[in-house]
């Protein structure tokens, strides 16, 4: 009996596995998340251009020995080490600029996905002590968009395809690689919530229920003047306890078809609340743009208007099953 | 795809999904992450993996800035603030400055002594290693002959005290101890 209840649970782990990971699906959302996320590196990187020297020179703020003796010997990579000439420092800013707006664009994508995802790394290694929860996101992001085809929807390397073949393309092919790259995000999205939820545990203030309050009447982080709440204690502890609860149960709730809208929903004004309320913008849209990961292709096309948005047939709406379904009409049309 | 890259793959993909659990299961240390780094670190520190994701965690807390006295070649003296609002705009490069000073905040000496006050802690060794090279970069774009350093902290009032009209920048909720004076060759 044993026996067979362990051949039965291997069978449903590998299927299970192998549906999850290698199921081929329309590349929409991760040519979608491309552009946003490659918007957002941009964004990010150029930001850099106001104090490049200041931070990343040889009198930066957090100088080339300080930051090695901050990394006590395991100094992760970065061509920064080894720049201290500031026309040098510009050119390779510059180079990785473009980059990054080709990346966005969509254009020579799977090249200028690697290298963009280089550049977010190697501007992280350099900046110890600049850094905070975007830079993490931005990287990682960049990271799982390199393994797919994350310039076969909503780019230009799609645009010049279409333009040189002159006539429309077909939709574009559903691709194990697409859903792999998407899958990674949604997974590491829920390990990013999970251990922000965990944490968040550890402080008696979020446990109390004060925690927002800490964020309210934080000056420094303060672009809305929320301190109104000091009358209201029960939104405040509504607010505190719901962002935990939510971070620790999205790996879960996130998963089934009828929860997913309101779990999404959920991320919205938590994040816009960040950005708009404590000035943090890039943030919570980095924080948005993850979870964008969601979103179904065929919504994605729904929204965007390209191609066939037509929802898959049965109940699941996720990546796999909607490549199932673009096959089928791919099928059917001969 | 084939059966051997499809097995491949699962294997490259267990080794990541284990991997992107080791930052946040190392803060704070925990044996059995200290276990896995040891295996993981080249992976996830060259991938810029190793984040603890401990976003606000475990509670929010006071802010920090540092005050910056430069004098001058002629005597005269220039005063600065890290992060400054006015002056570090747009919304993204003010917070990098912050974080700097958040990040300074956040190495205290790992044997402080909770009775001693706050105001007169002993700055760590990593904070001294901070607050040289900031003072070195001020030093070196001001053209400054010295610099001096002051960590302020920033509390947060309480709602009560808010109710009763205490403003967030009240100067009873500030507090500030010196990180040195570093003069053009050395401290």
């Amino acid at each position: 009996m044993l026996r067979g209840y362990l051949r039965e649970l291997w069978h449903w782990w590998v299927d299970g596995w192998n549906r999850f990971w290698f199921s081929p699906a329309d590349p929409a959302t991760l040519g979608l998340l491309r552009a946003l996320a490659g918007g957002m590196l941009l964004y990010t990187h150029a930001v850099w251009s106001l104090g490049l020297n200041d931070f990343f020179g040889p009198y930066s703020w957090v100088s080339p020995q300080a930051a090695r003796e901050l990394y006590r010997g395991d100094v992760p990579w970065s061509w920064f080490w080894h720049i201290s000439s500031p026309t040098l420092l510009w050119l390779l800013h510059t180079a990785a600029l473009v980059v990054m707006a080709m990346f966005a664009l969509g254009l020579f994508s799977r090249v200028t996905a690697v290298l963009s995802w280089l550049c977010a790394v190697a501007y992280a290694h350099r900046v110890p002590g600049a850094l905070f929860g975007l830079d993490q996101i931005n990287a990682m992001l960049a990271m799982y968009l390199m393994l797919g085809p994350c310039g076969a929807a909503w780019s230009v390397d799609r645009w010049i395809a279409r333009w040189r073949s002159g006539r429309p393309l077909p939709p574009a092919v559903p691709s194990t690689a697409a859903n792999l790259a998407v899958r990674l995000i949604q997974v590491h999205m829920c390990v990013i919530y999970f251990f922000a939820g965990v944490s968040k545990l550890q402080g008696q203030s979020w446990w109390a229920g004060t925690a927002l309050w800490g964020a309210v009447a934080n000056l420094e982080y303060q672009t809305l003047d929320l301190t109104w709440m000091c009358h209201t204690p029960w939104l405040v502890a509504l607010l505190t306890q719901a962002t935990v609860w939510w971070e620790l149960f999205f790996c879960v709730l996130v998963w089934p078809r009828l929860l997913r809208p309101l779990v999404l929903a959920f991320a919205v004004p938590l994040h816009l609340g960040i950005a708009v309320g404590m000035g943090m913008v890039t943030f919570g849209l980095v924080m948005l743009i993850g979870c964008a990961s969601f979103v179904p292709p065929w919504l994605v096309r729904r929204l965007l208007g390209g191609g066939p948005a037509v929802p898959p047939a049965g109940v699941e709406s996720g990546a796999p099953r909607a490549g199932r379904a673009m096959r089928r009409r791919r099928g059917a049309r001969g | 795809m084939p059966t051997w890259g499809r097995r491949l793959a699962s294997g490259a993909l267990a080794f990541h999904l284990v991997g992107i659990l080791v930052g946040p299961l190392s803060l704070p240390p925990a044996l059995l992450a200290d276990y896995l780094r040891r295996v993981y670190s080249p992976y996830i520190e060259a991938a810029y993996l190793d984040n603890a994701y401990k976003f606000f965690a475990p509670d929010p807390g006071p802010s920090h800035l540092i005050r910056w006295t430069a004098v001058m070649p002629d005597g005269s003296r220039r005063q600065g603030l890290l992060p400054d609002r006015q002056q570090h705009w747009p919304r993204l490069f003010y917070h990098r400055h912050f974080m700097l000073s958040e990040f300074l905040a956040g190495q205290p000496d790992p044997n402080w002594d909770p009775d001693t006050p706050w105001e007169r802690l002993p700055n760590s060794e990593l904070q001294r290693l901070l607050a040289r090279s900031f003072a070195r970069h001020l030093l070196y774009k001001l053209g400054a002959q010295s610099v001096t350093l002051e960590l302020i902290e920033h509390a947060l009032p309480n709602p009560e005290q808010v109710q009763q009209g205490l403003r967030l920048d009240d100067p009873s909720l500030y507090r500030s101890r010196k990180l040195g004076t570093y003069r053009r060759r050395g401290e």
